[in-house]
């Protein structure tokens, strides 16, 4: 990261400080709801205000403060093959794409059809083959087979086509046991997949501050077995959250807190990313407005938040109302994963393949996100200033009228200093027309054909691949 | 064959310094000029234009590959006998009159320069008849002009005329190229051919003169 890498931080030092202090306040008078007795149990024990007849969890400053110290700062999310491990809390700003879409624009026939397994595998296949997505979250639903042993599949065919870190949700501890068989296997025992876990699990209060048996249960069994996990609120202004984008982040950073407080209750040190989707409507018909400037405002304050508490975060950018990827996409995705990557989160979820509020993926829009991501990384990086960046030899030996295309400074530079992007077109005109005309769209989709077209082979050896087969005859081939 | 390995990747990498070292090495072996032009520096400027073509380098490094070509040409100049051909052809460089842009211009000159041609570079806002007259004096094979400004572009009609005037206009070829320049563009003015940007240039000109890789 570049020293001049540039901060967007919308609330103010001390505005940060109230909405914490309005979401601890709520905390504590409003409390959250658990929908299940064993839960309420342990948490009283562990020194919540537990009131069973409104099956709600109140937490004391002191109390929240005395385990939210137990959560890690720092922790990292690894790859199979070690390219990939993320350092979170070091500075770094890691891409993700995002997931649980049920449908997907066929490109092919450029209509909409629902998810596939295949589709699983095609995307964490792009995800491998593209730089800047830097972690594979389990992109979409899969309605090509039943649900017995659905988490046993997408994640065996998600960790089948790319070793990048693998994030995803398991609906429930049956889903999270699927998972975590498959990648102990994969790891070579359970212990070495808590030593380096290269899978977590997303999981999701529901708004407003309420948390589900379910959510307890995966987030109870990933706490316990190392396994990286988040639990993130996802609020809508003026629906399941307050109208005002201060609200929207007290009440969000309530229930996040409480889901890592709760995390450490159970498990003592676990691996908890702060993390949070901040939503808004659009109030004129009441529609998802996951591509507004609002949205990306307080995914930007969303870090702050998490590191008011020096947490990782992990925030959404990068989402769109548009259909297909076309300009509302494009400017959407630009300007909220650029002003989230700003803020400093550590990942920023969603922003890859995403289309129509989170409902739709499209390949395409994979490879074009990689590209607006790549230009987001190089702003980050800033501008290098040392002696030799400052050129000045190379200035002195050119001299006046002369220029430096071949010097040895130009050909020792040109790597590093620029982004050189694979799908914008800067072909002169006449080379454009030359080319049959080109765009970014038609671009993607040409990457996308040859990415397919060279990977269509698993990446976990043949060996593996006979063991998980034998131990897991529910696994459905693609 | 002779063994042009280390020459060929002193090459390749622009490494200057270690291209004259190994170009003086071939010549002190006792291998003939004429073998380390023809299979040493040609033969791996060739695979520089081609990985340039697949997208491999950048125009700087193949420029610096050429420019490290050039320096050990020098090298082997004296070796060469009168009437044996170093250069693939004269090429007159300009920008024409009332425009004053040379990036263009120069970035082609550069190009042709590395693919073995010869450059007289007139400069930028060339009047026609200074075109006539250096045509006279440098006798080129090809007349290279250059325009950014669609305002400036009727000045390369003008310099053909004047070069038609001059009786000058078949002993050379005209090639022309900038922003607003089109195929078309050329074809209406009389040149004899158009290159979208610097690599279609050097190729155009290759053309011109009827240098195919066969002959190289």
């Amino acid at each position: 990261m570049g020293s001049g890498m540039p901060h967007y931080r919308p609330p103010t030092r001390s505005d940060i400080a109230q909405i914490d202090r309005t979401g601890r306040r709520i905390l504590e008078c409003v409390g959250v709801r658990i929908l299940d007795s064993t839960y309420l149990d342990i948490l009283r024990k562990a020194g919540a205000r537990v009131d069973c007849d409104e099956q709600r969890v109140r937490f004391d400053g002191d109390l929240l403060d005395k385990v939210l110290t137990r959560a890690p700062s720092r922790f990292t999310l690894y790859s199979r093959d070690g390219k990939n491990d993320l350092q979170l809390g070091e500075g770094g700003v890691y891409f993700a794409n995002g997931g649980r879409v049920f449908r997907i624009l066929d490109m092919k026939t450029g209509g909409y059809r629902l998810t596939m397994l295949r589709d699983v595998a095609n995307t964490a296949t792009l995800v491998e083959r593209l730089d800047h997505i830097r972690f594979y979250v389990i992109a979409c639903e899969v309605h090509d087979m039943p649900p017995r042993n659905y988490h046993l599949n997408d994640f065996y065919h998600a960790f089948n086509r790319t070793a990048k870190h693998v994030m995803g949700g398991c609906g429930d501890v049956e889903g999270a046991r699927q998972m975590h068989r498959l990648a102990s296997l994969i790891a070579g025992g359970e212990e070495k997949l808590r030593e380096k876990p290269f899978v977590s699990v997303i999981t999701n209060p529901v708004s407003p501050l309420t948390i589900e048996m379910n959510t307890l249960n995966v987030l109870e069994f990933c706490a316990a077995h190392g396994i990286p996990v988040t639990c993130a609120p996802a609020p809508i202004s003026g629906a399941t959250a307050p109208a005002t984008l201060a609200g929207t982040l007290a009440q969000m950073h309530a229930e996040a807190l409480a889901g890592i407080a709760i995390a450490q209750i159970l498990a003592p040190g676990a691996r908890v990313i702060y993390s949070a989707v901040p939503m808004t409507m659009d109030l004129r018909r009441m529609e998802l407005a996951l591509g507004s400037v609002e949205m990306a405002i307080m995914n930007a304050a969303t870090v702050q938040l998490g590191k008011h508490y020096k947490l990782p975060v992990y925030a959404s950018g990068g989402i769109t109302e548009a259909k297909r990827p076309d300009i509302q996409a494009g400017v959407e995705k630009s300007i909220s994963s650029l002003t989230v990557a700003m803020a400093g989160a550590d990942c920023v979820r969603l922003a890859a393949g995403i289309l129509d509020s989170g409902n739709s993926i499209s390949y395409e829009q994979f490879v074009i996100d990689n590209e607006i991501i790549g230009i987001i990384h190089r702003m980050l990086a800033g501008i290098k200033v040392t002696e030799d960046t400052l050129a000045f030899d190379v200035i002195e030996k050119v001299g006046p009228g002369g220029n430096y295309i071949a010097e040895d400074h130009t050909v020792e530079h040109m790597m590093t200093e620029f982004f050189y992007p694979e799908l914008s077109v800067r072909h002169n005109f006449d080379v454009w027309e030359e080319r049959g005309r080109p765009n970014m769209l038609s671009r993607a989709s040409d990457v996308v054909r040859s990415i397919l077209r060279e990977n269509t082979e698993g990446l976990l050896d043949l060996d593996l691949t006979a063991e998980i087969a034998r131990t897991n005859p529910g696994i459905y081939s693609i | 064959m002779n063994d042009f390995k280390a020459l060929s990747e002193a090459i390749s990498k622009g490494d200057i310094n270690k291209a004259v070292a190994e170009t003086k090495s071939a010549l002190e072996a006792g291998i003939s000029a004429q073998d380390i032009l023809n299979q040493g520096l040609i033969a791996t400027m060739n695979e520089v234009g081609d990985r340039y073509s697949k997208g491999l380098i950048f125009v700087p490094q193949m420029l610096r590959s050429a420019k490290t070509m050039q320096e050990c040409t020098k090298l082997l100049k004296p070796y060469f006998q009168e009437g044996d051909v170093v250069s693939k052809g004269q090429v007159l460089m300009g920008t024409v009159r009332g425009d004053l842009h040379d990036i263009g211009k120069n970035l082609v000159s550069m190009m042709l320069e590395g693919a073995g041609f010869t450059i007289t570079d007139l400069g930028v806002d060339v009047a026609p008849e200074i075109f006539v007259e250096k045509v006279r004096e440098v006798e080129p094979d090809i007349v290279g002009m250059s325009a950014l400004l669609s305002t400036t572009m009727p000045a390369m009609a003008d310099t053909i005329e004047a070069l038609q005037k001059a009786g000058l206009r078949k002993k050379v070829k005209i090639m022309i190229g900038g922003a607003p320049v089109t195929e078309r563009y050329a074809q209406k003015i009389g040149a004899d051919a158009y290159g979208s940007d610097a690599g279609s240039a050097v190729t155009r000109a290759k053309e011109l003169l009827g240098i195919d890789r066969s002959e190289e």
